[in-house]
């Protein structure tokens, strides 16, 4: 059971990546913040890219808690990273501009308690068990929180429950049988279960990295590439949905980031992909068929 | 399923150290006595309510017949998929179910969850086996038992030799719809008590009408339903160390110390949840 499989060969120290996502993350949050403090929404790409630093963090988190054989499979673990995420960030979004360092606190004493209780009462003994689930409930929360101050402009309770909600200025009438529906209105992010889109997407690219690199032919880079991938590809999809909550022009701004950035990861990942293949055949579309002989 | 896994010893050790225990116990009347100091009676009994539903959906998942990838080949019995999927797939199927018909009082919406959850995993077993038997030609046998305790039908004639059984005998399928009706009633409950705390609350916190937060208050309970129902989940899948066969395994006798675990991180989940609205 607690028997390490794979060892990391070479790269980036877990340690580094650990810090580096964590820092990421709480200073692209707060620059996303910037938004309320100048009463703009442009900034809110940062959000998204707060989510990206913290979804390769927990990827690698990922990485170092599967090679032990938890037997439950990769996306299990982006479940309960997102799980307990879910939990944290929302109960953090009350503390206002404190909201991520409550996050934080809050989902590393989540993810504690859980990691304790998977190695102690469900006899698990995995030795990075309670780091592991601690981590990824800070990333889960983390990245939920990225993505919400994405979509919504700000990551506070009443930003995402009370920014109006318009699709191309015109105000979406949210309460049917309320009697002033057509004058007030509360946000789609969570009224509308946007947060369930986010929550998936992000848990998809928690796990996908790691699901798809794993294997004796594993290289730290190429997973972390591919996480973010991913990540961005969330982010395009977290930007057409912003378009609905901020105002047109910080929705294309965080867009156009998201789709450079994916594009500049996945011919990336691409390129490492080839290099640590063992040979490569460039599958053209169809050959057109060449008439006679 | 992680292909790297080794083999795991049958059934292994199934009960739980003292020190762990106790230490549970502690953490769980600690969260108990916060509520107490906060939320007041609604907060209690929202409590109490979460904290059956996660035991419902921790017990029920050592009910699902967990293949993993193994099963994918034809080479252990079992849904060919992980926990987390068959949980997001039976469990938060019966949640749906459920919520539609919160507004038909608990009983009902409980009752309805339980037949969701069931009829979806009763859906999931029924393909799964048409699938193996009549696409990949392999007949339904358990390794764990030599008769199945259902029908009675012998398996060692029907099983493969260097497989663990395959398919989905009797004993499975009829466990695969007892975790999913556990498991759909669990998520249900769950999410019926969030519901009620918010319908309560948040027209005071955030000065409105309780029609205008009507739809924050079911996405906020259904969200963090969600939330807690995986968490759930995953626990008690650790503990079957990813795969199991049903209710005659071995492995079920583990579920004590995951109902251990599932109260607790229910506890410690819908606490969060709840003092959202009430600190």
């Amino acid at each position: 059971m607690s028997v390490k499989i794979e060892v990391i060969e070479g790269g980036i120290p877990h340690q580094k990546i650990l810090i580096a996502g964590l820092v990421l993350a709480v200073i692209g949050l707060y620059l996303s913040y910037l938004n309320v403090l100048l009463g703009t929404q442009m900034f809110a790409f940062f959000g998204g890219l707060a989510a990206i630093a913290a979804l390769v963090w927990g990827s690698h988190s990922i990485k170092i808690l599967a090679s032990y054989g938890i037997g439950t499979g990769v996306p299990s673990a982006g479940m309960i990273a997102f799980g307990s995420g879910v939990i944290a960030f929302l109960f953090a979004t009350k503390f206002g501009v404190l909201a991520p360092i409550v996050a934080i606190i809050l989902a590393a004493i989540i993810g504690a308690i859980l990691g304790y209780l998977a190695n102690e009462v469900l006899s698990m003994h995995i030795p990075v068990m309670i780091k592991s689930l601690t981590e990824m409930a800070v990333v889960g929360a983390l990245t939920l929180m990225g993505f919400s101050a994405m979509i919504s402009g700000s990551f506070t309770f009443s930003a995402l429950t009370s920014t109006p909600t318009s699709v191309i200025g015109k105000l979406l009438a949210m309460f049917l049988g309320s009697p002033n529906a057509a004058t007030t209105s509360f946000s789609l992010y969570i009224g509308g279960a946007l947060i369930a889109t986010v929550f998936l997407l992000g848990a998809i690219a928690i796990q996908h990295g790691f699901n798809a690199c794993l294997g004796p032919g594993w290289k730290q880079d190429r997973m972390l590439m591919l996480t973010a991938e991913c990540g961005f590809l969330s982010m395009i999809v977290a930007a057409v949905m912003s378009a609905a909550l901020i105002n047109p022009a910080a929705a294309i701004l965080s867009f156009i980031i998201g789709l450079v950035g994916w594009y500049y990861t996945y011919m990336k990942y691409i390129e490492l992909s080839k290099r640590d293949a063992a040979s490569w055949l460039d599958a053209k579309p169809i050959p057109e068929v060449v008439e006679g002989h | 399923m992680s292909a790297l896994g080794g083999p795991k010893p049958a059934g292994g050790s199934t009960g739980i150290a003292p020190v762990p225990a106790l230490v549970s116990l502690v953490i769980f009347v600690i969260i108990f006595a916060v509520m107490y100091m906060f939320g007041g009676s609604l907060g209690m009994t929202a409590l109490i309510g979460i904290v059956i539903g996660g035991l419902l959906i921790g017990f029920g998942v050592h009910f699902v017949p967990v293949g993993g990838a193994p099963a994918a080949m034809g080479q252990a019995p079992g849904i060919a998929t992980g926990v987390a999927m068959l949980a997001a797939g039976g469990g938060l199927a019966g949640l749906f179910g459920g919520a539609w018909a919160a507004s038909q009082g608990t009983v009902v919406a409980v009752v309805t969850g339980a037949i969701g959850g069931g009829l979806m995993l009763a859906i999931t077993c029924f393909f799964v086996n048409f699938i193996y038997i009549y696409g990949m030609g392999i007949p339904a046998a358990s390794g764990k038992v030599k008769k199945d305790p259902i029908t009675g039908d012998s398996q060692a004639e029907y099983k493969s030799q260097g497989t663990e059984g395959h398919g989905l005998p009797f004993v499975s399928f009829v466990g695969g719809v007892i975790g999913g009706i556990l498991g759909g009633a669990g998520g249900t409950l769950i999410y019926l008590m969030l519901l009620n705390v918010y319908q309560t609350s948040l027209p005071g916190v955030m000065k409105a009408t309780a029609a205008q937060v009507a739809p924050i208050a079911v996405s906020l309970a259904g969200m963090f339903a969600i939330g807690m129902f995986l968490v759930i989940a995953v626990l008690a899948a650790y503990n079957i160390t990813g795969t199991i066969e049903g209710p005659h395994d071995p492995k079920f006798k583990r579920f004590p110390r995951a109902l251990v675990a599932s109260a607790v991180a229910s506890a410690l989940c819908g606490v969060a949840a709840i003092l959202l609205v009430m600190v």
